[in-house]
């Protein structure tokens, strides 16, 4: 297993799904002001401070006394860390440490030996390309991408960038392990906004896109983009339940917390059948207990060819007493399969509640203790069609507490068009994360825009596939 | 100003930089940038202070590196 290196920067972690990978070496580049000393600065001393991980910076510009007094402003006593030998602020040029790098037993390999270096900055690569011509200068800096990656350096080498060079890529990207670029940009007219995107690390994934960050007093704060707050009561210690779609599973963070009240909102066009199914039989493998509400159209003969497709008997499920129904309309009932069917259809107003209330009793009260894992599918139109909106708001916020308290996995699904702003408004605000998909033209897409980890995702075009679960994430 | 003033006032510059920046690893013509001054001027200071074991110079010739000497501190003094 590759082992990661904690980047010290609070949130990039987050967009390299765990940090550096051990000993690469990633051009950081930026236009002047953008933070790229900082960054490198910030990676050396909390590694030093929090990992014990010593790490060399080496500057052929500026003043290791200047570098002391900026790092001092974030906290960073580097006078004291160069002290107990866990950093060390360099200055040399660039010809020199070309030189001392190659030599053996040089200067840079005693240095790196005497601290049990691991990680290294070097302030910046630019000035190879000003002391020699193109072919040399890409040559200086594979030999020093090569003698990096022999020692083993978790290195940053940082690269002055200007607009201009977007029309081409500079060969050091093609070098190197990785490229993160810090930018400062027009936001809303009148404002800057700085921003920080990998745009390549290999042998990680990536959050693609541009990120926001902040100076703070405690140095460079990322705030990964499409992320909200995260719901650490129910992420930190949930199980994640797998939808049985890997895409989806990778957009929820690991799958559906265990507990967790989710609601799909489908425009009328976008079929929602397999990604629910999909869900729904994965709890059924797994040995879950499932209660379903069905839908006008939908029957248990219906489900249960669908769950044959994907290879698990629903029969099974019903005969033995794991599978549920709650049921608002006449329809056939395969013969031994009554007792598994709660028919509230023509019950009024109280009578509706207290028969959902009874019939719910034993498992909020006992599933948990009992170790019994239950999923509960909730189709929220056909509450809505039967009992209208107001009652679907109070009954809603109530089984999603009840279900919650109780350790119940829901899956709620409505279109939130057709129920208009302020209902769904309600709805997503009572649910744990929400799923959208819709069809725009000839494609449906997915997207997670509320999840209790706080992630948000880019939309996902679903592609159908032959195979289990029938749909993929694109 | 004569001679040894001049020298003596460079050493002073070249002392005070490798305080403040410890870890520097120079070659003369290197610190000739750093400290705005002559490399002429800079080499038989920096060879003066490499024999008093301030510097310790590394190679030889115009690539030879200085790097400091910090002296021992047992314990810093307040003596204002």
């Amino acid at each position: 297993m590759i082992e990661r290196v904690d980047s010290g920067i609070r949130g990039l972690d987050t967009i390299m799904y765990g940090g550096f990978l051990r000993g690469a070496v990633t051009i950081l580049e930026g236009e002047p002001g953008t933070g790229k000393t900082t960054v490198g600065l910030q990676f050396l001393a909390e590694g030093a401070i929090r990992s014990g991980e010593a790490g060399i910076f080496i500057t052929f510009e500026q003043l290791p006394e200047q570098i002391y007094a900026d790092a001092a402003s974030f906290g960073w006593d580097l006078r004291a860390l160069e002290t107990r030998n866990l950093i060390r602020i360099v200055s040399m040029e660039p010809d020199v440490l070309f030189e001392q790098m190659r030599q053996p037993g040089g200067l840079f390999e005693r240095l790196t030996n005497q601290l049990n270096c691991r990680r290294i900055v070097i302030d910046s690569i630019s000035l190879f390309r000003v002391s020699a011509d193109p072919e040399q200068a890409r040559a200086s800096v594979y030999t020093i991408r090569n003698i990096l990656r022999k020692l083993n350096l978790t290195s940053l080498l940082i690269r002055e960038y200007s607009g201009y060079e977007s029309q081409y890529a500079p060969f050091e990207n093609n070098v190197c392990d990785g490229i993160i670029r810090l930018s400062l940009q027009p936001h809303m007219e009148k404002y800057r906004k700085r921003t920080i995107e990998v745009l390549k690390m290999r042998g990680t994934r990536i959050m693609e896109g541009e990120h926001h960050f902040t100076f703070t007093r405690e140095g460079i704060h990322v705030i990964p983009a499409l992320s909200m707050a995260e719901e650490k009561m129910i992420s930190a210690t949930a199980d994640m339940l797998t939808t049985g779609i890997e895409g989806l599973d990778e957009l929820l963070g690991g799958g559906l917390p265990r507990g967790s009240v989710f609601m799909i909102d489908t425009n009328s066009k976008a079929n929602h059948r397999y990604l629910v199914m999909s869900m729904f039989v994965e709890r059924l493998k797994a040995g879950d207990h499932t209660v379903s509400l069905m839908t006008s159209s939908s029957t248990i003969q219906g489900m249960t060819e669908i769950s044959n497709l994907f290879g698990v008997s629903l029969e099974d499920a019903i005969r033995s007493k794991q599978s549920f129904f709650i049921e608002h309309y006449r329809k056939p009932v395969p013969e031994g399969f009554e007792t598994s069917i709660l028919n509230v259809g023509g019950l009024e107003g109280e009578e509706y509640e207290a028969a959902f209330e009874e019939w719910f009793r034993p498992i909020f009260l006992h599933g948990k203790e009992k170790g019994k894992g239950w999923f509960f599918y909730f189709d929220v139109n056909t509450v809505v069609s039967e009992r209208g909106k107001a009652f679907v708001l109070r009954f809603y916020a109530d089984i999603a507490v009840k279900c919650r308290m109780a350790g119940i996995t829901v899956v709620a699904h409505a279109n939130f068009t057709e129920l208009g702003a302020e209902t769904s408004s309600f709805l997503e605000r009572s649910s744990d994360g929400v799923i959208r998909t819709w069809v725009d033209g000839k494609y449906q897409y997915l997207q997670v825009t509320k999840s209790p980890t706080g992630r948000m995702s880019a939309p996902r075009i679903i592609e159908n596939v032959d195979a289990r679960p029938f749909i993929r994430l694109v | 100003m004569n001679e040894t003033q001049d020298d003596m006032s460079l050493q002073l510059e070249c002392t005070l930089f490798f305080e403040r920046n410890p870890y520097a690893l120079e070659t003369v013509r290197g610190l000739a940038k750093k400290l705005g001054r002559s490399e002429l001027a800079l080499e038989a200071v920096v060879e003066r202070m490499s024999r008093l074991l301030i510097l310790e110079r590394i190679g030889e010739g115009e690539r030879a590196i200085y790097t400091y000497h910090a002296p021992a501190v047992r314990q810093e003094l307040d003596l204002s």
